[in-house]
């Protein structure tokens, strides 16, 4: 028998049972679904979680804030200089940065210039160790020097902040060039909440710009951290820090000082933990698609079997006619594998279009929440997909149909084959 | 020269309720090239057993049945398949043809899983209906068919293929007398150009106007062996 006339022979015998048809690929489409939905959510997260996390810091660092007020929370334990010499100790700790944002920052210009900048004093010896790259110029020496992070001159281009009003001119070259900055004062002695700050300007000379790193290192700029605690007028002996930054050897250690440093009563973040923690919520949930598609397909399974062994009992004196025609069992058996692999291939085809469309839709929901809340942040380089569903994803969601379908029809299939020829034709 | 059909110590039981029920008991049978043999007997005498296991549907419990030289004893299934395809044509009293194909479908069919190619089945199913007088009706179900026509289909298709026997199960037993005559008609036409037929009837009329020879059986043996009344 020619594969033409086999499929001829399986096209007509299904175009019989239309509805039957359509009833039994339905329980194959759902398994599908579930299942091309839970691998596309595993690539897509894949592909674009990574890339985003890039944005937060890097894979070696972790973020450790001072510990966390509130009911039942420890006091927190302040970020000393003594603290920083015990984690410097840690096994794996490479480097330890205090960071100081300076908080009464106003606008930042340069010439017709202006734009609004994060600025963080920083010790300048382990923030080269922290594995931050200048791209031109040198670090900060004084308090008089500033060093900008690699989207700075950008933002002066592109007008951010209150006066923004000359967005689309070229980037400045900053190196070498003064800024002033504006610093606000409140006055610290008066009970009065509406009193005025004072302002004043300072001049500082930017002597170096970073390479391009994470999104706020980018977006930020550094001092020294003497400067820095000068600035927010706090003297060094008694300092605190909000943040500092623990730079570990390797990403796979960072869960284990993570974990030192919050039984210690710290407050940490890193790339890595949330990365963890977004890869456990999609783990759930891909695991609850995997089970409803192993469901799925198990009963789509069940019911291929089924409409199988229904529709060649229906059949039975057919087959008995095949046979004494000349069909082997071998024929019969190939006949009926392809009626239920072409069912498995209907519904795993229809499976994967609802599945892109679903994916198309999901994304476009989960696109729109994201700029809702990004939205006057600026930032707004959110453009992921969660669910990805690549060529071979969808090759294979066919092929696995089709298999699914095959492996139902397996003992439907080889009771028609074994069939008696006398018995089948006889029945009625 | 060898005979088409050569059988010799056929048995045939079946296990009823755990004793063995004798359907065929050593039928020694032999059909020569270009020759009609009717199987004549009363209901239940095991006409259809045999021509089922010279056919190759059904088995024999012991004895040798040898068409065209080939021992169907050896074969397996797969083998007694092409067996079935390559020899024998059969034809139904209730017809059998399958109702959702057509005339031509239905006629190609043998050709299909002998893997013939469509050009090849389409000319050979077409001159095979036009042979018995089905030209016009190539594309008709077997629903738009009188019975007399089905069995036309149904001879088509056994006769397709070229087998070297053509096996005939009461192939009037479901006609009225003249529909039923214009089919013998057709096989004796057949039977002129060389095809020979193995043919169960209970009607003695039927095997009288056709047979070479009457092989009458009785409870699975066979009883006499009559010369026909034609040629
Ligand atoms: N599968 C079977 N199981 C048990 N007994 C069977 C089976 N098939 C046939 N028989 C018995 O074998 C005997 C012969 O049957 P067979 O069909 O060959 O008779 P027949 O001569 O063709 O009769 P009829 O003229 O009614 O067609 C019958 O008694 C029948 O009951
Ligand atoms: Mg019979």
């Amino acid at each position: 028998m020619r594969f033409r006339d086999l499929a001829y022979l399986v096209v007509s015998n299904l175009a019989r049972m239309k509805l039957r048809l359509v009833l039994t690929s339905l329980g194959v489409v759902i398994g599908t679904s579930a299942i091309v939905l839970m691998l596309s959510l595993g690539i897509g997260l894949q592909r674009n979680i990574t890339a985003e996390l890039g944005q937060i810091g890097a894979a070696t660092h972790i973020n450790v804030m001072g510990g966390v007020f509130g009911p039942g929370m420890n006091e927190p334990k302040p970020l000393d200089d003594r603290a920083i010499r015990e984690m410097e100790s840690l096994e794996h700790v490479d480097a330890v940065m205090p960071a100081v944002s300076v908080t009464n920052i106003g606008d930042v210009s340069y010439k017709r210039y202006t734009t609004f900048l994060m600025v963080q004093g920083v010790p300048m010896e382990p923030f080269q160790r922290l594995g931050y790259e200048i791209e031109a110029g040198r670090l900060p020496r004084n308090d008089k020097e500033i060093l900008l992070g690699a989207a700075v001159p950008a933002s002066f281009a592109a007008g951010f902040g209150p006066q923004g009003a000359v967005g689309g001119s070229p980037t400045p070259d900053l190196i070498g060039k003064r800024l002033d900055v504006t610093f606000f004062e409140y006055p610290s002695d008066t009970a009065d909440p509406m009193a005025m700050p004072t302002e004043s300007t300072r001049r500082l000379t930017v002597v170096g710009l970073l390479a391009p790193s994470d999104m706020q290192t980018d977006q930020s700029a550094f001092v020294t951290l003497e400067a820095a605690l000068e600035f927010n007028g706090v003297t060094q002996r008694r300092a605190t820090y909000e943040s500092v930054i623990v730079k570990v050897d390797l990403p796979a250690s960072v869960a284990d000082v993570e974990k030192v440093l919050t039984d210690q009563g710290y407050y940490t973040f890193s790339a890595r933990s949330i990365q963890q923690s977004l890869n456990a919520t999609f783990l759930i949930v891909q695991a609850v698609l995997g089970a409803l598609g192993a469901i799925a397909m198990l009963v789509a399974a069940l019911g291929i079997a089924n409409t199988m062994t229904m529709s060649i009992y229906e059949r039975t004196r057919e087959i008995g006619i095949m046979k004494a025609v000349g069909a082997s069992n071998r024929q019969i058996k190939r006949v009926f594998l392809g009626e239920a692999a072409i069912i498995g291939v209907l519904g795993g085809s229809g499976g994967l279009l609802f599945s892109i469309s679903g994916a198309a839709l999901a994304n476009l929901f989960v696109a729109s929440m994201i700029e809702a809340q990004t939205s006057g942040a600026g930032g707004g380089a959110t453009q992921s997909s969660f669910f990805h569903i690549p060529p071979s994803l969808a090759l294979f969601a066919i092929a696995f149909a089709a298999g699914v379908g095959l492996l139902s029809g397996v003992l439907p299939a080889m009771r028609a084959a074994n069939l008696d020829p006398l018995t089948a034709l006889r029945h009625e | 020269m060898t005979n088409a059909v050569e059988v010799s110590g056929l048995t045939r039981e079946y296990i009823m309720g755990g004793q063995p029920l004798q359907v065929l008991r050593g039928v020694d049978l032999s059909i020569e090239h270009g020759e009609i043999v009717c199987v004549m007997g009363p209901s239940g005498s095991g006409k259809s057993t045999l021509l089922n296991i010279v056919g190759g549907l059904d088995r024999p419990t012991a004895g040798a049945v040898v068409v065209e030289g080939e021992d169907l004893a050896v074969m397996d299934d797969e083998r007694l398949a092409v067996y079935r395809r390559r020899q024998v044509g059969f034809v139904f009293q209730s017809f059998n043809l399958i109702p959702t194909m057509t005339a031509r479908r239905n006629v190609e069919l043998p050709l299909l899983f002998a893997g013939a190619s469509a050009a090849e089945r389409g000319e050979r199913a077409a001159a095979a209906l036009e042979s018995v007088g089905l030209g016009a009706r190539i594309d008709h179900r077997p629903t738009e068919l009188s019975g007399g026509e089905q069995q036309r289909v149904a001879i088509a298709r056994a006769v397709v293929g070229e087998p070297a026997i053509m096996l005939a199960d009461e192939p009037t037993g479901n006609l009225d007398t003249t529909t039923g005559g214009e089919i013998l008609a057709l096989i004796r036409e057949m039977n002129a150009a060389g095809r020979t037929f193995l043919i169960t009837t209970h009607d003695r009329a039927v095997a009288e106007s056709v047979a070479d020879r009457i092989v009458h059986i009785v409870d699975g043996a066979i009883e006499r062996i009559e010369q026909g009344g034609t040629s």
